[in-house]
């Protein structure tokens, strides 16, 4: 039972493992997903401020070559030999005119046509002979009606084809101006300047706005300057949020979502009011987001793994020590007293083990002391009886002396009671308690010599001890009772009589003394009995005190020597009983 | 026993810890199947292939649809091969070339028929093979491909021939000159002019001349007819070679202010007559969007998203006094990536 709550899922270290694993994995996700939102966001705004620059900066690229072709159209403008080729129809001055735009046209390899369509017909450019279509008159064209409407201010036209020239269709964009006699204040002329569409289109495709991101420009009024896709969007195969650019407050927009989320930045160019806009992918923004995903991910696993282990050694930790003193507690409860707890902390359960093995090392003293005082109650109770000579023996010895000496046989008498009184004095004898095996075979001869004249020829007796251990020691008063066991109960009631023998010799590591007789053969079940009735107050018949004295000498063995040794009552051979009387060999 | 009861706790956590150790695996395992595997489906390797009714460098109409498929391979991530025969009559050379092209099994095959009847088969074949087919320009009968991507030829002749009866004041005679016989977008185109001229009953119809898609064959059909009679007072030409043959025996006869030409499609010479009044309007297709769009169609099919089985890719009339403005640049001059 108690092993089944223990051990079951719900157990103290189950519980602490998983509040313990659970407010890390809640305090790790959270942390994970807020750290991986912050970086994404700093990664969008550093991007942002950078596209921002970068806008900027074409933006400059753009205003630069504006700027420098109304320069251009400044010089020409107040130039007098084109005021007086086309004012004055001097002819000789075309070839001046010429001169001064193929310098000026050189300066730049981006300027693809430097021209002057006079008013009158009349064509000067860049080069001696310039083939013109013959199927398009200039004044047809956008960019001269935009240069008259202007009033001498310079035009630019966003990308388009050129049709001016003969055979050749060229996208550029062009900046025109009407050009004045100034003398007169009257129109002569325009002035057109193309500029190759590739300078847009290189200043745009060589920002990098990272795989997916690109630049386009658009014009005030939401024309198409520059587009990286410009065919599809041309082919309506693709829309760009043209309206969203021009309308935005601020300097971006985001727009689309999931993998199309992207934002676009935008920078209006001073000179021309064009806005240069940067489309970055948030998703790939900087290619990192995936080696960021990647990264949190990883970084998440290892932190669950070192938390599962942590939390699983933390639990572990704590409930140890209570499972080790649950452990300690269960062998007392089955007995086991000789235990200590081993718990080395200092805390409360440190606490808890040390006053368990303080109340557990209590409890051992005081069995300890009960033991030993029931130990001697018992030894003082068994000196007593020791000391004790069966008063029937001691009247029956006496009234078969006073049989003697009526019958005047001297010397049987001396005999007999000079052997009552060595028994007497050895049995009396205060003192040890540990005697010779010597000294203990004269005892009972004494006692024998007068069993034998009390019986005569119903008795004989034969002693046949090993020499060898006649220096070994025996308690005292060991032998007398089995002797007198064997006589009362085995020989008494066997008409023709008995012999008994007193047999000792060493077997292995011990003593064995045996004694046997060829009585009548003892009722076993008796002798079981006188045995085991060990129990103090057992039931004792009056006329069995000689039954006592056997008890009392397996007692006595086994109280000094342990259970290893006592006495065995077996049938002899033939008939009668034989007791083996194990002692250990004490020197 | 004893000792069991102290091993218990940490036995059953075990498979609980295991557990949870499994379950982030296999979550990072799927992340990443999805993050790399999937959109690896149609990619780097996905290979198409195109192929045209005739690769001749002089017909730029096929040029331009090779730009737009270009500009959607390179959009799109995937590997794209375009070939086609030398001449547009060599339908067997077409054949052969798609059989060849099958047993390379790529992933789908766009495919501008030269033939509507004569493709079939083969066509068929590609489609048992497991190739996903999708058709451009000209088509197969039958419906077979999933998806055909051209323009509405009908509608554009029928632009070609509402400008034939402006220019005429509804009063005059028109001739035709198409180009092979038989072909599916040669008969569609004069349905759609014939459609328009039927209606006015001072448009008289000459009749149809077979150019075979050769300019000195359109050259030497229209140099014949107006020769022989003077009755013509306008010419519908039904493509581009068709147009420049017929224009340049025009501009030879010096009748461009006697007789109008309408033509078809785009390319510098016939901008060029536009310009100088031989050519009066131009029909103009959208060469481009249909070479983005067999690309990105296919790409989308193999995606397993659902496409149109008709994609209109529209027609736009260019005359004299529109092909300065800006829709006409965009499609006279396309940009292809940024070029001019």
């Amino acid at each position: 039972m108690r092993d089944r709550t223990f051990g079951a899922f719900s157990g103290l270290q189950a519980t602490v493992a998983f509040t313990l694993f659970s407010l890390v994995f809640i305090a790790v996700v959270v942390v994970e997903v807020v750290s991986y939102n912050l970086t994404e966001e700093t990664v969008a705004a550093n991007s942002k401020s950078y596209t921002l620059q970068l806008m900027g900066e074409a933006g400059q690229n753009i205003d630069g070559y504006i700027t420098y072709m109304k320069n251009i159209s400044s010089v020409i403008m107040y130039d007098h030999e084109v005021e007086s080729y086309f004012a004055d129809n001097n002819e000789t001055e075309k070839t001046k005119v010429t001169g001064l735009l193929d310098a000026i046209k050189r300066t730049r390899k981006d300027i693809n046509l430097i021209a002057l369509f006079g008013l009158d017909g009349k064509v000067v450019s860049d080069r001696n002979r310039l083939d013109l279509n013959p199927y398009v008159k200039p004044d047809s064209l956008l960019w001269y009606r935009a240069a008259l409407r202007a009033n001498g201010n310079p035009v630019i036209s966003p990308s388009h084809v050129q049709f001016v020239l003969d055979k050749q269709r060229r996208w550029v964009i062009s900046l025109s101006r009407e050009i004045y006699d100034y003398r007169t204040g009257s129109p002569i002329a325009v002035l057109l300047v193309d500029l190759n569409f590739s300078v847009i289109r290189n200043i745009c495709a060589n920002i990098d706005l990272g795989s997916r991101g690109y630049v386009f420009i658009v014009d005030s009024g939401g024309t198409i300057i520059y587009h990286p896709q410009q065919q599809l969007i041309y082919s309506n195969l693709k829309q760009e949020r043209i309206n969203e650019v021009l309308t935005v407050k601020g300097s971006s927009f985001a727009a689309g979502s999931g993998k199309d989320r992207r934002i676009y930045t935008i920078s209006t160019s001073s000179e021309t009011g064009w806005k240069i806009v940067g489309v970055t992918y948030v998703g790939n923004l900087v290619s990192d987001k995936e080696f960021i995903q990647i990264y949190y991910l990883l970084l998440g696993v290892a932190c669950f793994t070192v938390v599962v282990m942590l939390s699983l050694l933390v639990s572990f930790r704590i409930s140890r020590p209570i499972r080790l003193l649950t452990r300690s507690m269960q062998e007392v409860e089955s007995g086991n007293f000789d235990i200590k707890v081993k718990v080395a902390s200092s805390d409360e359960i440190g606490n808890l083990a040390a006053k368990f093995n303080l109340m557990i090392s209590k409890i051992r003293e005081l069995m300890l002391q009960n033991v030993r005082e029931h130990e001697a109650k018992r030894r003082a109770e068994l000196q007593a009886l020791q000391a004790q000579i069966n008063p029937h023996f001691l009247y029956n010895t006496l009234d078969s002396v006073i049989w003697m000496a009526e019958a005047k046989k001297h010397g049987e008498v001396v005999k007999m009671v000079s052997s009552l009184a060595k028994l007497l004095r050895l049995t009396i004898s205060s003192g040890n308690e540990i005697v010779t095996i010597r000294e203990e075979i004269d005892q009972i001869t004494n006692y024998l010599i007068i069993q034998k004249m009390r019986y005569r020829d119903k008795l004989d007796y034969r002693i046949d001890v090993d020499e060898n251990i006649h220096h070994n020691r025996i308690l005292k008063i060991l032998l007398q009772p089995l002797v007198e066991n064997s006589i009362y109960h085995g020989i008494k009631n066997k008409k023709e009589g008995g012999t008994v023998q007193v047999l000792g010799r060493r077997v292995g590591s011990r003593v064995l003394i045996q004694i046997v007789d060829d009585g009548v053969g003892a009722d076993p079940e008796r002798m079981r009995d006188i045995l085991s009735s060990c129990s103090e107050g057992a039931e004792e018949s009056v006329d069995d005190t000689n039954g006592v004295g056997v008890r009392n000498v397996h007692e006595r063995i086994r109280l000094y020597f342990g259970n290893d040794y006592g006495l065995v009552f077996r049938p002899s051979e033939g008939s009668g009983t034989t007791v083996d009387v194990w002692l250990p060999i004490l020197e | 026993m004893m000792r069991r009861s102290i091993r218990t706790p940490f036995a059953k956590l075990v498979p609980s810890i295991v557990g949870i150790l499994v379950g982030i695996a296999v979550i990072t395992a799927g992340f990443f199947t999805w993050r790399v595997l999937l959109p690896a489906r149609v990619g780097r390797n996905t290979k198409i292939v195109v192929i045209f009714k005739s690769t001749d460098p002089s017909i730029v109409f096929w040029q331009i649809v090779e730009a737009g498929v270009r500009t959607a391979s390179k959009e799109l991530g995937v590997d794209v091969r375009v070939m086609g025969p030398k001449e547009e009559k060599d339908v067997n050379a077409q054949i052969e070339m798609l059989d060849r092209v099958a047993r390379e099994h790529p992933a789908a095959i766009v495919l501008a028929a030269d033939d509507q009847d004569a493709l079939v088969p083969a066509a068929e074949r590609v489609r048992a093979s497991g190739i996903k087919l999708i058709t451009i320009d000209s088509g197969l009968a039958g419906d077979i491909s999933s998806s055909f991507i051209a323009t509405d030829n009908e509608a554009a002749a029928e632009k070609a021939g509402r400008l034939t009866v402006r220019l005429l004041r509804r009063r005059g005679s028109v001739a035709i000159i198409s180009y092979v016989k038989g072909t599916t977008t040669a008969i569609q185109r004069e349905l759609g002019v014939k459609r328009v001229l039927e209606r006015y009953p001072g448009i008289r119809l000459i009749g149809t001349y077979y150019s075979q898609d050769l300019a000195n064959e359109a050259y030497r059909i229209t140099r014949n007819l107006l020769t022989r009679r003077h009755d013509v007072d306008a010419l519908i030409a039904l493509n581009e070679v068709a147009t420049v043959g017929a224009a340049n025996a025009l501009a030879d006869l010096h009748l461009k202010d006697k007789v109008d030409l309408i033509g078809f499609d785009n390319s510098p010479i016939e901008i060029r007559y536009l310009e100088s009044g031989v050519v009066k309007g131009i029909v103009l297709q959208k060469p481009f969007n249909i070479g983005y769009l067999g690309v990105s169609t296919a790409v989308k099919l193999l995606k397993g998203e659902r496409v149109p089985r008709r994609i209109d890719t529209g027609s736009l009339l260019v005359t004299r006094e529109n092909m300065f403005g800006r829709e006409s640049q965009k499609l006279l001059f396309p940009l292809i990536n940024g070029k001019e």
